[in-house]
């Protein structure tokens, strides 16, 4: 494999798909930003955290600070989606395979340059949205609601975001991927993946309302589920990604 | 540069293409004729090193495309059906990741040279969606001849085209024959395969025949000469002449088969103008491929 191509191809891609509309733009970039926008707009509607007591303090930045960890979580699912999907959908529709098939890239090369295009945004707007809050609670906010905050969530945003969100962003990466090559129509393909969305994200909200608090291992199960369902996926995608089947079977 | 050996392809049941056996020397245009399903596009993606045969082997460009298809698509260039291009970018940008992908030490001369070669340099940076289908076909050639092949796949190259886009994809593919390279056509136009190629195959899943254009005509009607007369005449009386092999008579209009009109002609012309005929015009009758090609399709069995 030769990391030049999957490079060529990952560029090909994120220039394509962000050529290719709104709906990449908005679903990708503008709601995640929007919704984190809310969340602080959220957090400096409370007032003044100065005036609060401690043990009140700590109940505050529990309620307030768990909306935006549902989207930390809930991000990494959602971003990649819409370029997954793209990736594949559009070559199909462009017949742009055979020609590219052509060239001297390896199968296993266009399986990982179109996986990591849309895994590598998912993860990085991820972590920037996250920075981004962080940075502009530690700016605008008293020091210790960030460390109020630190204390309850420190452990859960480490495992949201160095494990759970590169996971599950390669989870519906590899779905979307699978689910694309196998239905013709957009549309389908979109509803299809967004169904295997679901779960995930269901048991990752459920865990944040139920028991995680305190428990962020029970996030880290979930990861580790999540990465046999990704193992799955990735064997599934090699035979899916086979030079004869994509020229013979995907349509 | 092309040797094909026994090359067969199964999908399943189904016989794409059967113990195909062809040689195609270096600076060929060779002409792949054959009706819809007949198994031409799944010989050209075996040849291009995409699709691995069911059995048989093929050398292109002395590489086994077997042992070493990636080797062999790094020398060989395709031109697909569908054009295949990425309507959302610019034709820059399409070539320039095509190029990238060939590891080219100097993509964007070779972007330069070939968008002005077809024409399509004052457009380069506008999306593709925005092109006419020929600037399209002349965009797709330039991609399969960014990295210089040696062997060049064609598929139906004018199909779709208007009569002048057609002719320019012409004239291109014959200035590229004349720089030496192989050119492997696929085409159901058969003027275009009777105007360019210096060979044709006929394939109905097998190869049913292989030669020139005129070695197919000849050999499937020998050579005709037609006759055009001032009145007509009686040819009750034999001709009595031995190499004549058939006369047909239709009116003032006599068509006569011989095996070597240059040798013959002088004494059937002395032999009918001492029978009373009056002869306005001789000509040989020109068959045309598509004759050609129907009658052979025909004869092979479904």
């Amino acid at each position: 494999m030769t990391l030049k191509r999957v490079r060529v191809l990952m560029m090909k891609e994120w220039r394509e798909a962000f050529k290719g509309g709104k709906t990449i733009w908005i679903g990708t970039v503008a709601v995640p930003f929007i919704l984190l926008g809310v969340s602080l707009f959220q957090l400096f509607q409370f007032g003044d955290f100065d005036r609060v007591n401690p043990e009140e303090l700590s109940r505050v930045v529990g309620a307030l600070f768990l909306v935006p960890l549902l989207y930390f979580l809930m991000f990494p699912l959602v971003i990649p989606h819409s370029i997954a999907i793209y990736a594949i959908m559009s070559e199909k529709e462009q017949k742009s395979l055979e020609p590219l098939l052509a060239t001297p890239l390896r199968t296993e090369e266009l399986f990982v340059g179109k996986a990591l295009a849309s895994i590598l945004p998912a993860v990085g707007i991820t972590w920037m949205a996250f920075a981004l809050f962080v940075g502009v609670v530690w700016f605008l906010l008293p020091p210790m609601v960030l460390e109020v905050a630190w204390q309850q969530f420190g452990a859960i945003w480490l495992m949201a975001l160095g494990l759970f969100a590169p996971l599950a962003a390669a989870f519906m990466t590899f779905a979307s991927m699978t689910i694309a090559t196998r239905v013709s129509d957009l549309r389908t393909a979109q509803l299809l993946s967004s169904f295997a969305m679901l779960p995930v994200l269901l048991s990752a909200f459920f865990l944040v309302f139920q028991h995680l608090l305190g428990r962020p291992m029970l996030l880290g199960l979930l990861a580790l589920g999540i990465f046999v369902l990704d193992l799955g996926l990735v064997w599934l995608n090699v035979k899916l990604f086979g030079r004869e089947e994509i020229l013979t079977r995907w349509r | 540069m092309i040797i094909a050996e026994h090359l067969t392809r199964r999908f399943g049941d189904r016989v794409a293409v059967e113990n195909l056996s062809l040689e195609i020397a270096e600076g060929e245009v060779f002409g792949f004729l054959g009706p819809n399903g007949a198994g031409k596009t799944t010989t050209v993606r075996m040849l291009a090193g995409l699709l691995a045969p069911t059995a048989g082997r093929a050398i292109v460009a002395g590489v086994d495309v077997c042992a070493e298809p990636q080797r062999v698509r790094l020398l060989v260039g395709i031109l697909t059906e569908h054009p295949g291009l990425y309507e959302k970018l610019s034709a820059w940008h399409n070539l320039k990741f095509y190029g990238d992908l060939y590891n080219l030490p100097n993509p964007e001369a070779q972007i330069e040279k070939y968008l002005n070669l077809l024409g399509l340099w004052e457009r380069r940076f506008e999306p593709v969606g925005t092109f006419s289908k020929g600037m399209k076909q002349k965009l797709a050639i330039a991609r399969a001849l960014l990295h210089e092949p040696k062997v060049l796949f064609l598929d139906e190259p004018t199909s779709g085209l208007d009569p002048e886009s057609a002719k320019t994809v012409r004239d291109f593919i014959a200035q590229l024959a004349s720089e030496k390279r192989t050119i492997f056509l696929c085409t159901h136009n058969l003027y275009e395969a009777e105007q360019l190629c210096t060979r044709i195959g006929l394939i109905k899943q097998r190869l049913i025949k292989v030669g020139s254009p005129q070695q197919l005509k000849r050999e499937l009607y020998g050579r005709q000469i037609v006759i055009d007369l001032k009145e007509p005449i009686s040819l009750s009386e034999d001709l009595q002449l031995p190499f004549v092999r058939n006369v047909q008579a239709n009116g003032t209009r006599l068509l006569i088969q011989l095996d070597d009109p240059e040798a013959q002609n002088p004494v059937l012309i002395k032999r009918l103008v001492e029978l009373g005929a009056q002869i306005q015009f001789v000509r040989e009758h020109d068959r045309s491929l598509e004759e050609v090609y129907l009658e052979l399709i025909s004869e092979e069995k479904p």
